[in-house]
């Protein structure tokens, strides 16, 4: 145990009223202003505050997407508990039709994407890995087993986007088209919406591998496949929350 | 970082104003963007309440307006007051131009992103005026878009093409606003001057970035919102447009879809939309009447708070629109109690700008009498909103003109109040240039007089039964007694308007033949007022502000003046 305290001991300034407290700010937190970078932020342009920046706004579009699929899940179920009563019948009418899943496809389109998510993360770290060796000023050491993992993800997003589609086509194949029934709409909708975002998380996973022909700084690169990162897990997530939902709320 | 790379460096960041990522530009580029959907919403205005009283009057050169005009005017009126003009212009454009300055900072997080987000909002503006000029005119469904009318082609002249335009501009103006909300959080949270602890924040930020909050959740949702009904519209899907309906005699294919559901999902987004006009509204009032009274703000951390609250309550409520659409009574008493309980965050702001006031030492200039007409306009207004939270209350009021008072005085005046103060307040930072007082004393005691002589009877008109949203209803007898006080609303709005004249020759006149303004003409206490006026290109440059003091640190007896900037040596 140390004998010298490390905490400094400030006097209590006095209070000038108008907001903030008077005494020295606090030190453990979030964000800019001292809280929890003890002053030493750097400037704007630094790499650290680069990154800091874009995992804030990374968080919030995760927060703005997460609103759009909340809301189309619970489109989702006030349609499929919309009817009415039937008084001849004495009984409740709905118009929605159960749909019948490609499960073979769907899990498949799954285990592509787990499997995805998987490679970013590889790719993710290895990257981390290079950055730290460059901080220290070394060349990183060639690993034989260091696949390119970043263009192998690639592959897979293409080929997960390539699956939806064969559901799709199995689907209009059974003649359950966007119009056919709310399930059918829904369902489209869903799944829809999340391809058009992994598309997004494509793009600029595509941006970190053309890096080299783009003459892209290295930083940018490591920024974009580490924000993306967290945008792809939160896909594969979400994609096994759309899965859920369609599966067990099939009406 | 030697000079020659910073001049280059500030080269870069010249305002050309195309594709500049500079947050001023972008600031006052957003500025004047809401300035033409002001102009053009106004005129709108004009044109209604012209018909309202003189139903057949010829106007120049658009002849007598049809019924199906007016609700294409009533459309485009709410729909470019509140999109373009009160969520764009204390939000994406005082917000954009001063958040970095005021937190220190050399820029927006995204400064691309922002810029980005100001181009898409050019567009959907665009897209949205372009309405007016295509087959069938405008969309007559209201800002709010209620479907069946909404969602079938069939249902009106302004249903088809003019409707689907709307659609696509909202769209697009969720997007930008989710791009600029974006930048605002990322910029609060990450890149705040050394020292500037969140409770060392203006009020002003605090408020933009709670909105920007609001904006990330609410946006996302209207824009699936839209979506969906232009699946309706388009693909064929039924989500809103229920069963059995005939339009024109013609039987429509849809079925089972619920006109509700979109009501839910409209006001789930609608009603933090009011809160996302209003917060940075608020957020400018407490800031200016602290610096304009020189005193502390009172209650900086109640004031805080009362923002988060507003903004978290905001979410709760959107069931009250919907009272008179046969909600269950139980959900009616929730949403109405909830509704109630924003009076307590609402009661603690408007008793602390009281507070801040009373005892100081305050200064008439223009933006201090505009932010003491908006503390004015926010109580009358105010007070209307607990009777219309009760539901019994609503049921009888929903469709009067109470209601058009009720969310004139809240919502559009305050609000303009407060783009008013703000302009006045900001205008030597933004433009160099000091603005003419006597002027904006006149500009201030018309419009004062002017939006009280003009929705304050609507109140009367409402209690009396006179329904809101109809073209024309000369035939109704009991209406027919109200004319004349519709006439007198008429003759204010005119005087209003004209009004406002003396704001734009102010505005212009001072853009350009104004007396320069010094560093800080106000003796204002935030960052933004230690840069030159009008603030430079570089912003802080190189300099990174030490924050030392609290933001309203007025009325120091040992100061040699009589505050202390934010950045000031520590004492």
């Amino acid at each position: 145990m140390p004998i010298i305290s490390d905490r400094v001991e400030v006097e209590r300034k006095p209070r000038l009223g108008g907001g903030g407290p008077g005494k020295i700010p606090h030190r453990r937190g979030f964000g800019g202003g001292d809280d929890g970078d003890h002053g030493n932020s750097g400037d704007f342009r630094s790499r650290e505050q680069r990154m800091r920046r874009y995992r804030v706004g990374m968080t919030l579009c995760i927060i703005s997407v997460t609103a759009i699929f909340v809301l189309l899940t619970m489109v989702y179920v006030l349609r499929m508990g919309k009817g009415r009563f039937d008084e001849d019948a004495h009984r409740w009418v709905r118009d929605w039709i159960p749909l019948s899943l490609p499960y073979l496809q769907l899990w498949t389109n799954s285990l592509v994407l787990l499997l995805s998510s998987l490679t970013l993360e590889l790719a993710r770290r290895s990257m981390a890995k290079k950055e730290e060796f460059a901080a220290m000023g070394i060349v990183p050491p060639r690993f034989k087993r260091d696949l390119p993992w970043l263009g192998i993800t690639v592959f897979l997003g293409f080929c997960f986007l390539a699956g939806q589609v064969l559901v799709w086509n199995i689907l209009r194949a059974q003649g359950a088209f966007l119009a056919s029934n709310p399930s059918r709409s829904l369902f489209y909708i869903l799944t829809g919406t999340h391809a058009v975002h992994l598309v997004g998380g494509l793009v600029a996973l595509l941006y970190a591998v053309a890096g080299r022909l783009l003459a892209t700084k290295f930083e940018s690169q490591r920024i974009a496949v580490e924000v993306t990162g967290w945008y792809w897990h939160y896909l594969a997530f979400l994609w096994f929350g759309i899965f859920a939902l369609v599966h067990f709320a099939r009406g | 970082m030697s000079s020659s790379v910073r001049s280059k460096n500030s080269r870069r960041m010249t305002p050309s104003y195309l594709f500049s990522t500079d947050h001023k530009a972008i600031g006052r580029a957003y500025f004047f963007l809401s300035l033409a959907a002001v102009l053009a919403g106004a005129w709108l205005s004009l044109l209604m309440r012209i018909h309202l009283v003189w139903p057949h009057a010829e106007i120049p050169f658009l002849g007598e307006i049809k019924p199906e005009n007016y609700l294409a005017q009533l459309t485009m009126h709410g729909t470019l007051m509140v999109f373009f003009v009160l969520s764009t212009v204390p939000q994406a454009g005082f917000g954009t131009f001063f958040l970095p300055l005021q937190l220190g900072a050399s820029n927006m997080a995204f400064p691309r992103l922002t810029a980005v987000g100001f181009w898409t909002a050019l567009v959907s503006l665009f897209v949205l005026m372009a309405a007016f000029i295509v087959p069938g005119g405008a969309s007559s469904a209201g800002w709010t878009q209620y479907p069946p009318l909404s969602a079938l082609a069939s249902a009106g002249p302004g249903q088809g093409l003019g409707t689907d335009l709307w659609l696509v501009s909202i769209g697009l103006f969720c997007l930008s606003s989710l791009m600029s909300a974006v930048g605002f959080v990322a910029t609060t949270v990450r890149h705040r001057a050394p020292g500037m602890t969140w409770l060392r924040m203006p009020l002003t930020c605090w408020s933009w970035f709670v909105t920007s909050l609001l904006i990330l959740l609410a946006f996302g949702i209207l824009l699936a919102a839209v979506v969906l009904l232009m699946l309706d519209r388009h693909a064929g899907t039924s989500f809103f447009i229920p069963g059995g309906l005939l339009v024109s005699g013609k039987a429509i294919a849809h079925a089972g879809g619920s006109p509700l559901m979109w009501q839910h999902l409209f006001w789930f987004f609608g009603h933090p939309e009011v809160y996302i006009a209003i917060l940075p509204a608020m957020g400018v009032t407490s800031h200016l009447l602290s610096v304009f009274a020189r005193k502390p703000v009172f209650g900086y951390k109640a004031m805080v708070g009362a923002t988060l609250a507003i903004g978290a309550l905001g979410f709760m409520v959107w069931g009250h629109h919907m009272f008179v659409s046969g909600m269950n009574p139980y959900a009616g008493f929730a949403f109405s109690t909830l509704t109630t309980a924003i009076a307590v965050p609402s009661a603690i702001k408007t008793f602390n700008w009281v507070a801040t006031l009373y005892g100081g030492r305050i200064r008439y200039a223009t933006p201090l009498l505009f932010s003491a007409g908006f503390v004015s306009l926010f109580i009358t207004g105010g007070l209307t909103g607990p009777i219309l939270a009760q539901p019994a209350l609503d049921t009888y009021l929903h469709d009067t003109y109470f209601v058009v008072a009720h969310f004139h005085l809240i919502m559009a005046m305050a609000g303009v109040f407060a783009i008013f103060s703000a302009t006045y307040f900001w205008f030597p930072k933004m433009f160099g240039r000091m603005m003419n007082e006597t002027l904006g004393r006149w500009h201030f005691w018309i419009t004062l007089l002017g939006a009280y002589a003009t929705f304050m009877p609507m109140h009367l008109l409402g209690i009396a039964g006179h329904p809101r949203r109809y073209s024309e209803l000369s035939g109704v007898q009991y209406v027919a007694a109200m004319a004349p006080l519709q006439k007198f609303v008429t003759l204010a709005a005119i005087v209003t308007l004209v009004g406002q004249l003396i704001f734009l020759v102010n505005l212009f006149w001072s853009m350009f033949k104004g007396p320069a303004a010094k560093a800080n003409p106000w003796e204002c206490s935030t960052l933004e007022w230690t840069l030159n006026s009008p603030a430079p290109v570089e912003g802080f440059g190189d300099r990174r502000p030490q924050v030392n003091h609290g933001p309203y640190e007025y009325n120091v007896s040992l100061a040699e003046k009589d505050f202390v900037m934010q950045d000031a040596a520590a004492s």
